[in-house]
């Protein structure tokens, strides 16, 4: 699964990584983000996740394939 | 951009696309406006966001915007059709930068035209408010004398 952050999360993961483990659903995707590095709990939980062009909810299945987007809050303007 | 209205651009051009609304490059807020008149609007609205020099206290040197742009532009416009349907507009246009800006910069700018003033007024802040709020895109802002700091969502 292959992950792309943007913004402040970029202070704490690579912009684009791969992950090897097991993410079967966004909450379980924030798991194994915080098992790399924990000190973005308070972002992580402030952010939403796409897959292409639109968000998904947290019970969406995610595929092994998957290039998962993860959005922190916008701050545009 | 989305118009209501094929005028003035030739019956061949698709509306939707003649405009970016992500953009790499300085934004043209005159060219902009110069697309935004219309014989059944007697109103013309434009919001302009500047770069501003300070931010609590701080002096900013610069700022720059990232965006996920897929995502970005599909909200842009979804968000510009729906305030078109709503307030019944003649014309809405968004344009958000990306990249680097100085100080005094044009960051996004949004237009809105309709018959009366009360309805591009309401509209123009109704679309600025949602591309600040909802569209991924984000701030840095690099300080003089050095650090810099990614934005957060905000009510201004």
């Amino acid at each position: 699964m292959k992950i792309h952050v943007y913004a402040t999360l970029k202070d704490y993961f690579s912009p684009e990584f791969e992950l090897n483990t097991v993410a079967r659903n966004t909450d379980e995707l924030k798991q194994r983000l915080l098992e790399i590095n924990d000190g973005a709990r308070q972002i992580l939980d402030n952010c939403r996740f796409a897959i292409e062009e639109g968000f998904i909810d947290h019970d969406h299945k995610l595929k092994e394939n998957d290039t998962v987007i993860i959005i922190p809050p916008s701050s545009g303007g | 951009m989305i118009r209501s209205s094929s005028y003035p651009l030739p019956a061949e051009v698709s509306p939707s696309e003649t405009q970016e609304v992500i953009s790499a490059e300085p934004l043209d807020v005159v060219a902009l406006l110069s697309q935004a008149h219309h014989p059944s609007a007697g109103a013309v609205v434009l919001f302009s966001g500047e770069v501003r020099d300070s931010n609590k206290g701080r002096e900013v040197d610069c700022l720059e915007y990232e965006s996920y742009i897929p995502l970005a532009v599909k909200m842009i416009r979804e968000i510009l059709a729906e305030a078109t349907e709503k307030w019944g507009l003649k014309i809405a246009i968004a344009q958000h930068r990306i990249g680097r800006l100085s100080v005094g910069e044009p960051a996004v700018v949004v237009i809105t035209a309709s018959a009366h003033r009360r309805e591009a007024y309401e509209a123009n802040q109704h679309i600025i408010h949602r591309i600040k709020h909802e569209v991924p895109i984000w701030k840095c802002e690099y300080f003089s004398g050095g650090g810099h700091q990614w934005g957060n969502n905000c009510n201004c």
